[in-house]
Protein backbone atom coordinates (compact mmCIF):
# COMPACT_ATOMS: atom_id res chain seq x y z
CA UNK A 1 0.00 0.00 0.00
CA UNK A 2 1.24 3.15 -0.85
CA UNK A 3 1.78 5.77 2.01
CA UNK A 4 1.98 8.92 0.21
CA UNK A 5 0.47 9.67 -3.20
CA UNK A 6 0.55 12.64 -5.02
CA UNK A 7 -2.69 13.03 -7.57
CA UNK A 8 -1.67 15.34 -10.37
CA UNK A 9 -0.03 17.72 -8.27
CA UNK A 10 0.17 21.62 -9.41
CA UNK A 11 1.80 24.41 -7.76
CA UNK A 12 2.95 27.81 -7.64
CA UNK A 13 4.77 30.39 -5.65
CA UNK A 14 2.54 32.97 -5.03
CA UNK A 15 5.33 35.61 -6.48
CA UNK A 16 6.12 33.53 -9.47
CA UNK A 17 4.28 33.32 -12.55
CA UNK A 18 6.11 29.73 -13.23
CA UNK A 19 4.49 26.14 -12.01
CA UNK A 20 7.08 24.93 -9.43
CA UNK A 21 5.27 21.56 -10.07
CA UNK A 22 2.88 20.89 -12.87
CA UNK A 23 1.33 17.14 -13.01
CA UNK A 24 3.57 15.41 -10.46
CA UNK A 25 2.03 11.76 -10.11
CA UNK A 26 3.81 10.36 -7.76
CA UNK A 27 3.06 7.11 -5.07
CA UNK A 28 5.51 5.64 -2.42
CA UNK A 29 5.47 2.56 -1.02
CA UNK A 30 5.66 1.87 2.84
CA UNK A 31 8.96 0.74 3.92
CA UNK A 32 10.82 1.76 0.70
CA UNK A 33 13.97 3.83 0.19
CA UNK A 34 12.79 6.69 -2.20
CA UNK A 35 15.97 9.15 -3.24
CA UNK A 36 15.03 11.91 -5.45
CA UNK A 37 17.41 13.79 -7.73
CA UNK A 38 17.40 16.75 -9.82
CA UNK A 39 19.00 19.90 -9.96
CA UNK A 40 18.36 23.17 -8.53
CA UNK A 41 14.97 24.75 -9.38
CA UNK A 42 14.11 21.47 -10.11
CA UNK A 43 10.96 21.23 -7.81
CA UNK A 44 12.51 18.63 -5.70
CA UNK A 45 12.27 20.42 -2.47
CA UNK A 46 8.47 22.30 -3.45
CA UNK A 47 7.67 18.18 -3.77
CA UNK A 48 9.12 17.45 -0.31
CA UNK A 49 7.34 20.17 1.28
CA UNK A 50 3.84 18.66 -0.13
CA UNK A 51 4.51 15.35 1.77
CA UNK A 52 4.01 17.01 5.01
CA UNK A 53 1.48 20.24 4.48
CA UNK A 54 4.05 22.53 5.01
CA UNK A 55 3.19 23.58 1.16
CA UNK A 56 -0.48 22.63 0.02
CA UNK A 57 -0.86 22.13 -3.93
CA UNK A 58 -2.56 24.69 -5.83
CA UNK A 59 -4.29 21.95 -8.01
CA UNK A 60 -4.56 17.92 -7.52
CA UNK A 61 -4.39 16.54 -4.09
CA UNK A 62 -1.90 14.47 -1.93
CA UNK A 63 -2.65 12.05 0.43
CA UNK A 64 -0.66 11.37 3.44
CA UNK A 65 -1.46 7.79 4.49
CA UNK A 66 -5.11 8.54 3.37
CA UNK A 67 -5.25 11.48 4.58
CA UNK A 68 -5.84 14.61 1.85
CA UNK A 69 -2.94 17.18 2.87
CA UNK A 70 -5.69 20.00 2.58
CA UNK A 71 -7.52 18.95 5.21
CA UNK A 72 -7.07 20.75 8.25
CA UNK A 73 -8.45 19.35 10.80
CA UNK A 74 -5.84 16.75 10.38
CA UNK A 75 -2.76 18.56 9.75
CA UNK A 76 -1.30 17.09 13.14
CA UNK A 77 -1.74 13.42 11.90
CA UNK A 78 -0.67 14.31 9.23
CA UNK A 79 2.77 15.95 10.37
CA UNK A 80 2.89 13.04 12.87
CA UNK A 81 3.10 9.95 10.10
CA UNK A 82 5.50 12.01 8.11
CA UNK A 83 8.41 13.51 9.79
CA UNK A 84 10.73 16.22 7.88
CA UNK A 85 14.85 17.44 8.23
CA UNK A 86 15.79 20.53 6.58
CA UNK A 87 18.64 21.49 5.12
CA UNK A 88 20.46 23.63 8.10
CA UNK A 89 20.88 21.60 11.13
CA UNK A 90 21.32 24.85 13.40
CA UNK A 91 17.63 25.83 12.12
CA UNK A 92 15.85 23.19 13.27
CA UNK A 93 17.46 22.37 16.85
CA UNK A 94 15.13 24.54 19.51
CA UNK A 95 17.17 23.43 22.42
CA UNK A 96 20.36 23.69 24.41
CA UNK A 97 20.82 20.59 25.18
CA UNK A 98 20.48 17.52 22.91
CA UNK A 99 18.02 15.25 24.74
CA UNK A 100 16.03 18.19 25.09
CA UNK A 101 15.35 18.95 21.41
CA UNK A 102 15.11 15.32 20.62
CA UNK A 103 11.81 14.96 23.01
CA UNK A 104 10.25 18.64 21.34
CA UNK A 105 8.42 16.66 19.45
CA UNK A 106 6.74 13.85 21.62
CA UNK A 107 6.50 16.70 24.22
CA UNK A 108 4.11 18.86 21.52
CA UNK A 109 2.23 15.48 21.16
CA UNK A 110 1.79 15.38 24.87
CA UNK A 111 3.31 12.07 25.14
CA UNK A 112 3.40 11.24 29.19
CA UNK A 113 7.01 11.88 30.49
CA UNK A 114 8.39 8.53 31.13
CA UNK A 115 7.43 7.16 27.41
CA UNK A 116 8.95 10.50 26.47
CA UNK A 117 12.00 9.53 28.14
CA UNK A 118 12.50 5.83 26.31
CA UNK A 119 11.70 6.88 22.67
CA UNK A 120 14.89 9.92 23.46
CA UNK A 121 17.08 7.22 24.45
CA UNK A 122 16.45 4.94 21.84
CA UNK A 123 16.09 7.89 18.76
CA UNK A 124 19.76 8.65 20.03
CA UNK A 125 20.49 5.32 20.03
CA UNK A 126 19.37 4.88 16.73
CA UNK A 127 21.49 7.56 15.41
CA UNK A 128 24.84 6.71 17.43
CA UNK A 129 24.73 9.99 19.49
CA UNK A 130 23.88 8.65 22.43
CA UNK A 131 26.94 9.83 24.53
CA UNK A 132 26.23 12.84 23.38
CA UNK A 133 23.16 13.56 24.84
CA UNK A 134 24.36 16.19 27.59
CA UNK A 135 26.03 18.26 25.36
CA UNK A 136 25.11 21.18 23.53
CA UNK A 137 24.25 21.04 20.11
CA UNK A 138 26.06 24.36 18.79
CA UNK A 139 29.44 22.39 19.83
CA UNK A 140 28.82 19.27 17.48
CA UNK A 141 30.22 19.00 14.10
CA UNK A 142 27.54 19.40 10.95
CA UNK A 143 26.58 15.89 10.53
CA UNK A 144 26.60 14.79 14.44
CA UNK A 145 23.82 17.88 13.94
CA UNK A 146 21.99 16.65 11.03
CA UNK A 147 21.88 13.28 13.14
CA UNK A 148 20.05 15.12 16.19
CA UNK A 149 18.03 16.17 13.60
CA UNK A 150 17.29 13.05 12.75
CA UNK A 151 16.97 11.96 15.95
CA UNK A 152 14.14 14.64 16.77
CA UNK A 153 12.34 13.50 14.15
CA UNK A 154 12.39 9.80 13.98
CA UNK A 155 11.23 10.61 18.61
CA UNK A 156 8.11 11.62 17.07
CA UNK A 157 7.94 7.65 15.74
CA UNK A 158 6.69 8.83 12.01
CA UNK A 159 6.33 6.46 9.69
CA UNK A 160 8.14 8.51 6.64
CA UNK A 161 11.16 10.43 6.96
CA UNK A 162 11.62 12.50 4.23
CA UNK A 163 14.96 14.71 4.66
CA UNK A 164 15.23 17.52 2.43
CA UNK A 165 18.91 17.63 1.11
CA UNK A 166 20.20 16.75 4.70
CA UNK A 167 23.72 17.15 3.42
CA UNK A 168 23.73 19.98 1.23
CA UNK A 169 25.84 21.58 4.14
CA UNK A 170 27.92 18.92 5.02
CA UNK A 171 31.69 17.86 4.78
CA UNK A 172 31.95 14.42 3.05
CA UNK A 173 32.60 13.05 6.00
CA UNK A 174 29.00 14.11 7.63
CA UNK A 175 27.56 13.29 4.26
CA UNK A 176 28.43 9.65 4.92
CA UNK A 177 27.57 9.84 8.54
CA UNK A 178 24.10 10.74 7.69
CA UNK A 179 23.16 9.29 4.57
CA UNK A 180 24.42 5.49 6.21
CA UNK A 181 22.13 6.71 9.27
CA UNK A 182 18.90 6.65 7.01
CA UNK A 183 19.73 3.87 5.12
CA UNK A 184 20.33 1.40 8.67
CA UNK A 185 17.17 3.41 9.53
CA UNK A 186 15.17 2.55 6.20
CA UNK A 187 16.23 -1.61 6.13
CA UNK A 188 16.87 -2.40 10.10
CA UNK A 189 13.23 -0.49 10.96
CA UNK A 190 11.37 -0.67 8.23
CA UNK A 191 10.82 3.20 8.04
CA UNK A 192 9.93 4.98 4.71
CA UNK A 193 12.39 7.62 3.51
CA UNK A 194 12.30 10.18 1.08
CA UNK A 195 15.90 11.72 0.20
CA UNK A 196 16.06 14.40 -1.33
CA UNK A 197 19.10 15.43 -2.59
CA UNK A 198 21.50 16.44 -5.43
CA UNK A 199 24.83 14.25 -4.96
CA UNK A 200 24.45 11.29 -7.46
CA UNK A 201 26.42 8.65 -4.92
CA UNK A 202 23.66 9.30 -2.49
CA UNK A 203 20.70 7.82 -4.84
CA UNK A 204 22.93 4.22 -5.21
CA UNK A 205 22.02 2.57 -1.96
CA UNK A 206 17.92 3.77 -2.50
CA UNK A 207 15.04 1.50 -3.56
CA UNK A 208 13.55 3.38 -6.19
CA UNK A 209 15.12 6.62 -7.60
CA UNK A 210 12.51 9.94 -8.88
CA UNK A 211 14.84 12.11 -11.17
CA UNK A 212 13.03 15.76 -10.98
CA UNK A 213 13.39 18.34 -13.86
CA UNK A 214 11.24 21.47 -14.15
CA UNK A 215 8.81 20.58 -11.78
CA UNK A 216 7.96 16.94 -13.61
CA UNK A 217 8.67 13.38 -13.06
CA UNK A 218 11.68 13.12 -15.41
CA UNK A 219 12.66 9.25 -15.08
CA UNK A 220 11.13 6.71 -11.99
CA UNK A 221 12.92 3.40 -11.68
CA UNK A 222 15.38 1.74 -9.74
CA UNK A 223 18.91 3.57 -9.48
CA UNK A 224 20.49 0.79 -12.10
CA UNK A 225 17.02 1.44 -14.63
CA UNK A 226 17.43 5.06 -13.70
CA UNK A 227 21.24 6.14 -14.29
CA UNK A 228 21.38 3.66 -17.17
CA UNK A 229 19.72 6.37 -19.30
CA UNK A 230 22.82 8.15 -19.82
CA UNK A 231 21.52 11.00 -22.32
CA UNK A 232 18.96 11.41 -20.46
CA UNK A 233 20.62 12.35 -17.31
CA UNK A 234 23.41 14.59 -19.27
CA UNK A 235 20.38 16.11 -20.79
CA UNK A 236 19.07 17.18 -17.05
CA UNK A 237 22.43 17.97 -16.04
CA UNK A 238 23.30 15.24 -13.27
CA UNK A 239 26.19 12.96 -13.11
CA UNK A 240 25.90 8.95 -13.61
CA UNK A 241 28.32 6.99 -11.43
CA UNK A 242 31.93 6.21 -12.99
CA UNK A 243 30.61 2.61 -13.27
CA UNK A 244 28.22 3.82 -15.81
CA UNK A 245 30.06 6.21 -17.10
CA UNK A 246 32.92 3.63 -17.94
CA UNK A 247 30.38 1.14 -19.79
CA UNK A 248 28.49 3.87 -21.28
CA UNK A 249 31.99 5.00 -22.72
CA UNK A 250 33.07 1.26 -23.57
CA UNK A 251 30.10 0.93 -25.73
CA UNK A 252 30.58 3.76 -27.50
CA UNK A 253 33.91 2.13 -28.53
CA UNK A 254 31.89 -0.88 -29.70
CA UNK A 255 31.38 -2.96 -26.73
CA UNK A 256 28.13 -4.24 -24.95
CA UNK A 257 28.43 -3.98 -21.62
CA UNK A 258 25.35 -3.32 -19.57
CA UNK A 259 24.75 0.26 -18.02
CA UNK A 260 23.05 -0.91 -14.78
CA UNK A 261 26.17 -1.90 -12.75
CA UNK A 262 26.50 0.62 -10.12
CA UNK A 263 29.41 -1.07 -7.65
CA UNK A 264 32.87 -1.11 -8.40
CA UNK A 265 33.59 -5.07 -7.90
CA UNK A 266 30.89 -6.22 -10.50
CA UNK A 267 31.85 -3.44 -12.60
CA UNK A 268 35.43 -4.81 -13.17
CA UNK A 269 34.62 -8.76 -13.39
CA UNK A 270 31.71 -7.16 -16.54
CA UNK A 271 34.80 -5.24 -18.07
CA UNK A 272 37.05 -8.25 -18.17
CA UNK A 273 34.78 -10.64 -19.30
CA UNK A 274 33.64 -8.20 -22.26
CA UNK A 275 37.31 -7.72 -23.02
CA UNK A 276 37.80 -11.93 -23.08
CA UNK A 277 35.27 -11.83 -25.40
CA UNK A 278 35.87 -9.23 -27.88
CA UNK A 279 38.43 -9.59 -30.63
CA UNK A 280 39.11 -6.43 -31.21
CA UNK A 281 40.04 -5.41 -27.39
CA UNK A 282 42.40 -8.82 -27.38
CA UNK A 283 44.00 -8.05 -30.61
CA UNK A 284 45.19 -4.56 -29.03
CA UNK A 285 46.51 -6.35 -25.90
CA UNK A 286 48.42 -9.12 -27.81
CA UNK A 287 49.89 -6.11 -29.99
CA UNK A 288 50.76 -3.68 -26.26
CA UNK A 289 51.87 -7.23 -24.96
CA UNK A 290 54.78 -7.69 -27.83
CA UNK A 291 55.80 -4.26 -27.62
CA UNK A 292 56.86 -5.23 -24.09
CA UNK A 293 58.79 -7.83 -24.87
CA UNK B 1 36.63 38.66 21.06
CA UNK B 2 32.56 37.62 20.51
CA UNK B 3 33.22 34.41 21.92
CA UNK B 4 34.14 35.43 25.28
CA UNK B 5 30.58 36.13 25.74
CA UNK B 6 28.88 33.85 28.75
CA UNK B 7 25.82 35.78 28.97
CA UNK B 8 23.31 33.22 29.98
CA UNK B 9 25.14 30.21 29.11
CA UNK B 10 24.70 27.03 30.49
CA UNK B 11 27.52 24.50 31.57
CA UNK B 12 26.12 21.18 31.74
CA UNK B 13 27.08 19.58 35.09
CA UNK B 14 25.32 17.05 37.97
CA UNK B 15 26.05 18.61 40.99
CA UNK B 16 23.05 19.41 43.77
CA UNK B 17 22.74 23.05 42.03
CA UNK B 18 22.00 21.10 38.88
CA UNK B 19 19.38 19.19 40.35
CA UNK B 20 18.12 21.73 42.24
CA UNK B 21 14.10 22.50 40.83
CA UNK B 22 14.73 25.64 38.48
CA UNK B 23 11.68 26.76 40.63
CA UNK B 24 13.80 26.81 43.63
CA UNK B 25 16.87 28.53 41.96
CA UNK B 26 14.50 31.27 40.66
CA UNK B 27 13.37 31.84 44.19
CA UNK B 28 16.37 31.59 45.77
CA UNK B 29 18.12 34.15 43.19
CA UNK B 30 15.28 36.30 44.04
CA UNK B 31 15.86 36.06 48.09
CA UNK B 32 19.27 36.38 47.15
CA UNK B 33 19.03 39.84 45.51
CA UNK B 34 16.52 40.71 48.29
CA UNK B 35 19.41 39.74 50.70
CA UNK B 36 22.44 41.67 48.64
CA UNK B 37 19.93 45.04 48.94
CA UNK B 38 19.40 44.46 52.41
CA UNK B 39 22.89 44.00 53.96
CA UNK B 40 24.30 47.47 54.89
CA UNK B 41 27.41 46.90 56.92
CA UNK B 42 30.45 44.74 56.34
CA UNK B 43 29.37 42.07 58.02
CA UNK B 44 26.32 41.21 55.71
CA UNK B 45 28.18 41.98 53.06
CA UNK B 46 30.36 38.99 53.74
CA UNK B 47 27.79 36.67 54.42
CA UNK B 48 26.13 37.38 51.18
CA UNK B 49 29.98 36.86 49.59
CA UNK B 50 30.43 33.78 51.68
CA UNK B 51 26.90 32.70 50.58
CA UNK B 52 28.09 32.93 46.87
CA UNK B 53 31.17 31.71 47.45
CA UNK B 54 29.41 28.60 48.87
CA UNK B 55 27.20 27.77 45.69
CA UNK B 56 30.12 28.37 43.59
CA UNK B 57 31.96 25.62 45.05
CA UNK B 58 28.59 23.25 45.34
CA UNK B 59 27.87 23.62 41.59
CA UNK B 60 31.47 23.40 40.63
CA UNK B 61 31.63 27.22 38.78
CA UNK B 62 35.46 28.22 38.60
CA UNK B 63 35.51 32.02 39.55
CA UNK B 64 36.92 32.40 36.17
CA UNK B 65 33.96 32.14 34.34
CA UNK B 66 31.92 34.81 36.46
CA UNK B 67 34.82 36.90 35.59
CA UNK B 68 34.98 35.86 32.28
CA UNK B 69 31.03 37.42 32.58
CA UNK B 70 32.01 40.39 34.40
CA UNK B 71 33.84 41.45 31.65
CA UNK B 72 31.56 43.32 30.02
CA UNK B 73 30.06 45.02 33.10
CA UNK B 74 33.50 46.22 33.96
CA UNK B 75 32.88 49.56 33.02
CA UNK B 76 29.63 50.11 34.63
CA UNK B 77 31.47 49.06 37.89
CA UNK B 78 34.24 51.57 37.38
CA UNK B 79 32.13 54.49 36.75
CA UNK B 80 29.57 53.33 40.07
CA UNK B 81 32.53 53.11 41.99
CA UNK B 82 34.01 56.38 40.64
CA UNK B 83 30.59 58.50 41.09
CA UNK B 84 30.54 57.39 44.72
CA UNK B 85 34.58 58.03 45.38
CA UNK B 86 34.01 61.80 44.43
CA UNK B 87 30.13 62.68 45.32
CA UNK B 88 30.02 61.29 49.32
CA UNK B 89 30.50 64.04 51.48
CA UNK B 90 32.18 62.80 54.68
CA UNK B 91 35.76 63.16 56.63
CA UNK B 92 38.07 63.99 53.55
CA UNK B 93 41.32 61.50 53.48
CA UNK B 94 43.80 64.26 53.06
CA UNK B 95 42.29 67.23 54.28
CA UNK B 96 41.08 69.53 51.52
CA UNK B 97 40.43 66.64 49.18
CA UNK B 98 37.16 65.79 47.80
CA UNK B 99 38.05 61.90 48.18
CA UNK B 100 36.29 61.16 51.56
CA UNK B 101 36.76 57.68 53.73
CA UNK B 102 32.94 57.11 53.50
CA UNK B 103 33.19 57.71 49.54
CA UNK B 104 35.38 54.80 49.32
CA UNK B 105 33.60 52.82 51.92
CA UNK B 106 30.44 53.11 49.51
CA UNK B 107 32.23 52.82 46.26
CA UNK B 108 33.78 49.05 47.69
CA UNK B 109 30.54 48.19 48.61
CA UNK B 110 28.72 49.29 45.32
CA UNK B 111 31.37 47.46 43.72
CA UNK B 112 30.50 44.36 45.66
CA UNK B 113 26.87 44.79 45.35
CA UNK B 114 26.72 44.77 41.52
CA UNK B 115 29.55 42.36 41.92
CA UNK B 116 27.45 39.73 43.41
CA UNK B 117 24.31 41.01 42.00
CA UNK B 118 26.20 39.40 38.82
CA UNK B 119 27.84 36.17 40.00
CA UNK B 120 24.37 34.89 41.55
CA UNK B 121 22.53 35.75 38.37
CA UNK B 122 25.50 33.82 36.43
CA UNK B 123 25.19 31.36 39.07
CA UNK B 124 21.28 30.52 37.98
CA UNK B 125 22.04 30.34 34.09
CA UNK B 126 25.10 28.63 34.67
CA UNK B 127 23.52 25.91 36.34
CA UNK B 128 20.25 25.79 34.93
CA UNK B 129 19.39 24.95 30.98
CA UNK B 130 17.44 27.37 29.68
CA UNK B 131 14.53 24.67 29.05
CA UNK B 132 14.47 24.09 32.81
CA UNK B 133 14.69 27.62 33.42
CA UNK B 134 11.88 28.80 30.84
CA UNK B 135 9.82 25.85 32.34
CA UNK B 136 10.51 27.24 35.98
CA UNK B 137 9.18 30.14 35.20
CA UNK B 138 6.41 29.53 32.84
CA UNK B 139 5.31 27.33 36.18
CA UNK B 140 5.89 29.89 38.38
CA UNK B 141 3.77 32.64 36.25
CA UNK B 142 1.31 30.18 35.40
CA UNK B 143 -1.42 31.75 37.54
CA UNK B 144 -0.93 34.81 35.43
CA UNK B 145 -2.37 32.63 32.37
CA UNK B 146 -5.64 33.57 34.25
CA UNK B 147 -5.54 36.96 33.26
CA UNK B 148 -4.74 35.85 29.59
CA UNK B 149 -0.67 36.71 29.79
CA UNK B 150 0.60 34.74 27.21
CA UNK B 151 2.80 32.97 29.44
CA UNK B 152 4.08 29.71 27.39
CA UNK B 153 4.23 32.39 24.49
CA UNK B 154 7.01 34.43 26.54
CA UNK B 155 9.19 31.65 27.86
CA UNK B 156 9.62 29.61 24.66
CA UNK B 157 10.41 32.95 22.62
CA UNK B 158 12.93 33.14 25.53
CA UNK B 159 14.32 29.87 25.46
CA UNK B 160 14.74 30.34 21.35
CA UNK B 161 16.56 33.35 22.11
CA UNK B 162 19.03 31.69 24.65
CA UNK B 163 19.44 28.66 22.10
CA UNK B 164 20.62 30.95 19.08
CA UNK B 165 22.93 33.45 21.10
CA UNK B 166 25.85 31.18 20.29
CA UNK B 167 24.53 30.37 16.91
CA UNK B 168 23.94 34.26 15.94
CA UNK B 169 27.69 35.38 17.56
CA UNK B 170 29.12 32.47 15.61
CA UNK B 171 27.63 33.78 12.49
CA UNK B 172 28.97 37.86 13.86
CA UNK B 173 32.14 36.27 13.88
CA UNK B 174 32.18 34.84 9.81
CA UNK B 175 30.29 38.14 8.75
CA UNK B 176 32.82 40.08 10.40
CA UNK B 177 35.80 37.93 8.81
CA UNK B 178 33.89 38.46 5.42
CA UNK B 179 34.41 42.08 5.85
CA UNK B 180 37.72 42.21 6.74
CA UNK B 181 38.93 40.25 4.52
CA UNK B 182 37.59 42.78 1.81
CA UNK B 183 39.12 45.25 3.51
CA UNK B 184 36.66 46.67 6.34
CA UNK B 185 38.64 48.18 9.23
CA UNK B 186 36.35 47.58 12.89
CA UNK B 187 39.55 49.01 14.86
CA UNK B 188 40.39 52.42 13.90
CA UNK B 189 38.78 56.17 13.90
CA UNK B 190 36.45 57.52 16.04
CA UNK B 191 33.63 56.38 17.86
CA UNK B 192 31.30 57.54 15.12
CA UNK B 193 33.49 56.24 12.32
CA UNK B 194 33.70 52.70 14.42
CA UNK B 195 29.72 52.65 15.00
CA UNK B 196 29.25 53.18 10.75
CA UNK B 197 31.95 50.71 10.14
CA UNK B 198 29.52 48.07 12.04
CA UNK B 199 26.44 48.54 10.08
CA UNK B 200 28.15 46.42 7.16
CA UNK B 201 27.72 44.00 9.71
CA UNK B 202 24.20 43.99 11.41
CA UNK B 203 22.66 44.30 7.69
CA UNK B 204 23.72 40.87 7.04
CA UNK B 205 23.28 39.48 10.61
CA UNK B 206 19.86 40.63 10.29
CA UNK B 207 18.71 39.51 7.05
CA UNK B 208 20.16 35.81 8.10
CA UNK B 209 18.38 36.41 11.66
CA UNK B 210 15.14 36.73 9.90
CA UNK B 211 15.94 33.96 7.51
CA UNK B 212 16.43 31.60 10.32
CA UNK B 213 13.67 32.10 12.17
CA UNK B 214 11.30 31.31 8.79
CA UNK B 215 12.90 28.37 8.80
CA UNK B 216 13.26 27.23 12.45
CA UNK B 217 9.19 28.02 12.19
CA UNK B 218 8.61 25.62 9.73
CA UNK B 219 11.07 23.31 11.37
CA UNK B 220 9.28 23.62 14.50
CA UNK B 221 5.59 22.92 12.96
CA UNK B 222 6.89 19.87 11.27
CA UNK B 223 7.66 18.46 14.67
CA UNK B 224 3.91 19.03 15.59
CA UNK B 225 4.43 21.93 17.69
CA UNK B 226 0.88 24.11 18.14
CA UNK B 227 0.88 26.04 21.26
CA UNK B 228 1.19 25.45 24.53
CA UNK B 229 -1.51 23.73 24.57
CA UNK B 230 -1.70 20.00 25.49
CA UNK B 231 1.85 19.82 25.86
CA UNK B 232 3.80 17.76 28.36
CA UNK B 233 7.36 17.53 29.26
CA UNK B 234 10.12 15.12 29.49
CA UNK B 235 11.34 16.56 32.48
CA UNK B 236 8.93 16.42 35.30
CA UNK B 237 9.50 19.30 37.76
CA UNK B 238 9.46 17.85 41.65
CA UNK B 239 10.48 19.98 44.54
CA UNK B 240 12.24 17.02 46.50
CA UNK B 241 14.30 17.26 50.27
CA UNK B 242 17.23 19.47 48.72
CA UNK B 243 15.07 22.08 47.37
CA UNK B 244 13.20 22.26 51.16
CA UNK B 245 16.83 22.88 52.45
CA UNK B 246 17.99 24.80 49.92
CA UNK B 247 15.06 27.45 50.56
CA UNK B 248 15.39 26.96 54.17
CA UNK B 249 19.60 28.26 53.54
CA UNK B 250 18.10 30.97 51.38
CA UNK B 251 15.44 32.35 53.95
CA UNK B 252 18.36 31.76 56.66
CA UNK B 253 20.64 33.98 54.87
CA UNK B 254 17.82 36.72 54.58
CA UNK B 255 16.79 36.75 57.88
CA UNK B 256 20.62 37.06 58.93
CA UNK B 257 21.29 40.04 56.88
CA UNK B 258 18.45 41.85 58.04
CA UNK B 259 18.86 40.99 61.74
CA UNK B 260 22.87 42.26 60.97
CA UNK B 261 21.53 45.45 59.35
CA UNK B 262 19.13 45.86 62.97
CA UNK B 263 22.79 45.72 64.58
CA UNK B 264 24.06 48.12 62.35
CA UNK B 265 27.35 45.57 61.97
Amino acid sequence: MSIIRFENVHFSYPDSDRDSLCGVDLEIEEGSFVAVLGHNGSGKSTLAKHMNAILLPTGGKVFVNGIDTADEQRLLDVRRCVGMVFQNPDNQIVANVVEEDVAFAPENLGVPPEEIRERVDSALRTVGMFEYRQHAPHLLSGGQKQRVAIAGVIAMQPRVLVLDEPTAMLDPQGRREVVATVTRLCRESGMTVVLITHHMEECVGADRLVVMSNGKIAADGTPGEVFSQVELMEREGLDVPETVRLCFDLNKAGFSLPLDILQAEPCADAVMRASDESPAFTAARCGRDRKDQ
Amino acid sequence: MLKDITLGQYFPGDTVAHRLDPRTKLILVFLYIVALFQASGWAGYALVLAATVACMAVSHISPRSIFKGLKPMLFIIALTALLNIFYTTGRPIVPGWIITWEGIERAVKMMLRITLLIAGTFLLTYTTSPMELTDGLELLMNPLKKLRVPVHEMTIMMSMALRFIPTLIEETDKIMSAQKARGADFETGNLLQRARALLPILVPLFVSAFRRADELAVAMESRCYHGGEGRTRMKQLSMERRDAIAFACGLLLLAAVIVLKHWRL
